[in-house]
């Protein structure tokens, strides 16, 4: 499905309201996948070539390639029509700015993952404190 | 398949696979909120039946059911080779972290130089870790002494 790609900007918009609406439904997923651009512009021909020469070509390419990310709802089979897809080709030189943002919305998209809140955990306070001790862990190695 | 217990450890062997198969590899990452009202596929989720006993005691039942948590799945998979390599988490504090790992990965994908600390020449310290573990402390102290492995064993000092 070369084409149809959205820009970057577009699958942030995109991505976030992918993640909204798993949240107000309760339940749901969202699948996120990156993977070397191997279709598309300059590839499907010279590839193959390189391909015959050297079976290890694709180690250490001349110039740095695009990655493709995607993004889904993980609807399939009988749920196909509610099946949600985003792709966006980011260039080498973006990659950073991309993971950037990635990382922003990927944090707020993903609310119902266990939180470090001590306040709401006071129950048990076993529990609490395994939190709260692997938080700090985390906040150590960042 | 393999699922590793942590998420540094996923990055250094989904970096390997990486390094080996640049054009295949994909990584995919999986956020789900299990739906409370349906079966789940997998025992894990499933929650612990309510014995006789522990119904009885409200307060036992109440610390026995947690609220279902979303879960979040990192998988390395090339299709080439079939080879596998998973992280699952469900704190919330680590998705920062894990994307920035993904970043990383990308890097790699898209055949970009490694930032200045990532683990481009974890692949020969990978072979001294055996030794190290026969005999640990001359082993750390050789590792230690290889430049690119400092990164790797500080963060496992951390800990």
């Amino acid at each position: 499905m070369p084409g149809n790609h959205l820009s970057n900007d577009e699958f942030f918009t995109q991505l976030v309201g992918l993640f909204e609406s798993r949240q107000k439904k309760g339940h749901g997923s969202v699948l996120l996948t990156q993977k070397r651009l191997t279709q598309g512009e300059s590839s499907a021909t010279t590839s193959s070539a390189k391909a015959a020469d050297d079976p290890l070509w694709d180690l250490h390419p001349p110039h740095p390639v695009p990655i493709i990310i995607r993004a889904s709802n993980g609807k399939s089979k009988e749920r196909r029509p509610d099946k949600v897809k985003l792709s966006t080709v980011v260039q080498p030189g973006d990659l950073d700015a991309f993971y950037t943002r990635y990382a922003e919305v990927c944090k707020s998209g993903m609310q119902a993952l266990k939180k470090r809140d001590r306040s709401k955990r006071k129950k048990d306070k076993a529990k609490k404190k395994k939190a709260g001790g692997a938080g700090t862990d985390a906040e150590k190695k960042a | 398949m393999v699922n590793l217990p942590t998420s540094q450890e996923w990055l250094e062997q989904s970096s390997q696979l990486l390094q080996a198969r640049p054009t295949t590899t994909r990584i995919t990452t999986k956020y789900t909120i299990p739906n409370p009202t349906a079966k789940s596929k997998s025992k894990k989720q499933r929650r612990p039946p309510v014995t006789a006993a522990a119904s009885s005691d409200p307060s036992y039942s109440a610390a026995a059911l947690p609220p279902l948590r979303a879960l979040l799945t990192l998988k390395t998979y090339d299709p080439d080779s079939g080879a596998c390599i998973k992280y699952q988490t469900d704190k919330a504090a680590e998705v920062g972290r894990l994307v920035a790992s993904l970043g990383r990965l990308g890097r790699s994908m898209a055949a970009m130089p490694a930032i200045e600390d990532a683990p481009v020449s974890d692949a020969p310290q990978a072979e001294e870790i055996p030794p190290s573990k026969a005999e640990p402390i001359e082993g750390k102290q050789q590792a230690q002494g290889g430049g690119g492995g400092a990164s790797k064993r500080k963060k496992k000092g951390k800990k």
